[in-house]
């Protein structure tokens, strides 16, 4: 009836190489980083005095979201110390995800395994160290695995939850749920692409108008990844301060 | 189950038995583990509208601490997918 | 079958695109489907044996993880720094902008009673000068008025003084005008010569009696 064949997955995600060694994914990574870099370079270069337009208040707005929604419900006054490394977390993540909706790249370099479990490692790292620093290595293990208030007998079935899920589970559920929300998104936009074309292109002329149906749900699909890309990035970045404010005061 | 299986013994090659014994799997590995996060979420944000809405004053409070929760509830669902894709291309 | 065609221009990738042996001829020119051409190179990314989907790529781990520390480095030590101090200074501004407007503010309220305060003097002082004024310009006018009476007055006096003199000197003519008569009379009646002075005294009771009338 009509040709629709969905292709090899590493066909929709494993990109040729622009040049050796350097992929649409690299690229999409960099440009992220270029981006950001020149978003904070020129809002700098505006006069802070005056009431901030266009790159500036971008910046600051991002600024802020930051400090309010994330570091002030988490850490409170004292963590806004974190605020750079959450900054370029949420910008880095997010730039890398928006890029799954934007036309001719059509790829959220969050959808590749890589960038999300590099990011995991080094908050798994990060949450890690600022546990040891503020409460000491043995001390921050006993508040880990011992966690108080609970019976001693217990500990026998605490102990090992507490340690998988904090040592082994946390780094790789922040790494999968990334990942896996944004190569769903993904996916999803494909198959739907791809029908689309498929039903529009079809020998048998009834069902080309059939495709204005996968065509609409593209559209509203679009729409959806802007959202599950931001939140995506917001869940990562709340997760990584969470964690945080967990290891450097283990009462809360 | 049946049918997956009446359809691995049909093919003859083992390796394209491998595979559609895999691909059936992967399905069902996806849709149970949709099951309870799908449940879950919908509490979720059930209680949540219902808390932001008998206090309006702690709607931002209250939706951060939504976000948190399908994050880890949606977790689940996303390691079923990841279970999907290893079964069906690995 | 498909084929996954990227169209490479000057070594970047313009577009990436599927394309079914069906529909070829509709979608795609054929010459685009050939290798020799260098513009356009059929992906060798079609391999259905490829890595694991989920299995991170090295090259892309490390150009990601490269971008990421670029950014945080960058990010930790130049860019956040100096915006955050842009924000810093400007809310400080903004504070003290409001306080200096504050200021300003009390001080124009402090300015304005002041201001009214000497109104108030002005205008007492004012009230007080003109009830002063007219005081004196009523005293004035009393003394001028007591003046102008007085001088009435005695002009009054005087001239009923000297009215009184022409009238006792009219009156004395007239007493001796008539005692002559009378004695004139008093000869022809009786051929006598009366006492001039009885004659006299009783023109003069005469007269007073009817002045008294």
């Amino acid at each position: 009836m009509f040709a629709f064949e969905f292709p090899p997955i590493n066909e929709i995600l494993r990109w040729q190489d622009i040049f050796p060694g350097f992929n649409k994914i690299a690229l999409i990574a960099v440009a992220a980083t270029v981006i950001s870099v020149s978003l904070f370079l020129i809002a700098a270069r505006q006069d802070y005095r005056e009431a901030p337009t266009g790159t500036r208040n971008l910046a600051e707005i991002s600024v802020e979201f930051i400090e309010e929604n994330i570091i002030m419900q988490t850490m409170g006054r004292d963590g806004l110390g974190w605020t750079p490394f959450l900054l370029s977390l949420f910008l880095f993540i997010y730039l890398c995800n928006v890029p799954g909706i934007i036309p001719i790249l059509q790829m959220p370099a969050t959808a590749r395994m890589a960038i999300p479990i590099f990011l995991a490692i080094v908050v798994w790292f990060v949450y890690n160290v600022t546990g040891i620093k503020h409460q000491g290595f043995f001390g921050y293990f006993k508040s880990v695995l011992f966690p108080p208030g609970v019976p001693k007998a217990l500990y026998v079935l605490v102990t090992p939850i507490e340690f998988i899920s904090t040592i082994v589970v946390r780094p790789f559920s922040l790494a999968v749920r990334l990942f896996a929300n944004m190569l769903a998104g993904h996916l999803l936009l494909v198959i739907f692409a791809l029908l689309s074309e498929a039903l529009f292109e079809a020998r048998d002329k009834v069902l080309i108008p059939l495709g204005v149906l996968p065509f609409g749900m593209l559209i509203f699909l679009t729409g959806f990844e802007v959202l599950v890309g931001f939140l995506q990035a917001f869940i990562f970045t709340i997760l990584t301060a969470v964690y945080i404010a967990g290891a450097a005061h283990p009462e809360h | 189950m049946e049918v997956l299986a009446r359809l691995a013994a049909a093919a003859a090659d083992p390796a394209e038995a491998k595979n559609i014994a895999a691909a059936g799997s992967a399905g069902f590995a996806y849709g149970l583990a949709a099951i309870g996060p799908g449940i879950g979420i919908g509490i979720i944000f059930g209680n949540a509208i219902e808390a932001m809405a008998r206090q309006p004053e702690a709607a931002g409070m209250v939706r951060t601490t939504m976000f948190l929760g399908i994050a880890f509830t949606e977790a689940l669902a996303l390691i079923g997918f990841v279970v999907f894709i290893l079964l069906k291309y690995a | 079958m498909q084929h996954a065609v990227a169209t490479l221009s000057g070594g970047n990738l313009v577009s990436l695109r599927w394309v079914s042996s069906e529909t070829t001829d509709t979608t795609m020119p054929t010459e685009m489907m050939t290798t020799d051409t260098p513009m356009v190179a059929s992906a060798a990314v079609a391999e259905t044996t490829g890595p694991n989907p989920i299995s991170p790529e090295m090259k892309e781990l490390q150009w990601g993880a490269g971008s990421f520390i670029v950014l945080f480095i960058l990010m930790r030590l130049v860019l956040f720094p100096r915006l955050k101090k842009g924000m810093d200074a400007r809310y400080a501004g903004i504070r003290s902008d409001h306080e200096d407007a504050d200021a300003a503010k009390s001080g124009a309220r402090a300015d304005v009673v002041a201001y009214e305060t000497a109104l108030n003097d002005v205008r007492a002082q004012a009230a007080t000068r003109i009830d002063a004024a007219r005081q004196t310009l009523d005293t004035e006018r009393q003394s001028q008025l007591a003046q102008v009476n007085s001088r009435i007055a005695a002009r009054r006096a005087e001239a009923d003084d000297r009215a009184s003199a022409v009238k006792s000197a009219g009156r004395g003519q007239i007493s001796d005008a008539v005692a002559a008569i009378a004695t004139r009379a008093g000869e022809i009646a009786s051929g006598r010569t009366p006492d001039a002075a009885v004659v006299k005294q009783a023109v003069v009771s005469a007269m007073e009696s009817a002045g008294a009338r």
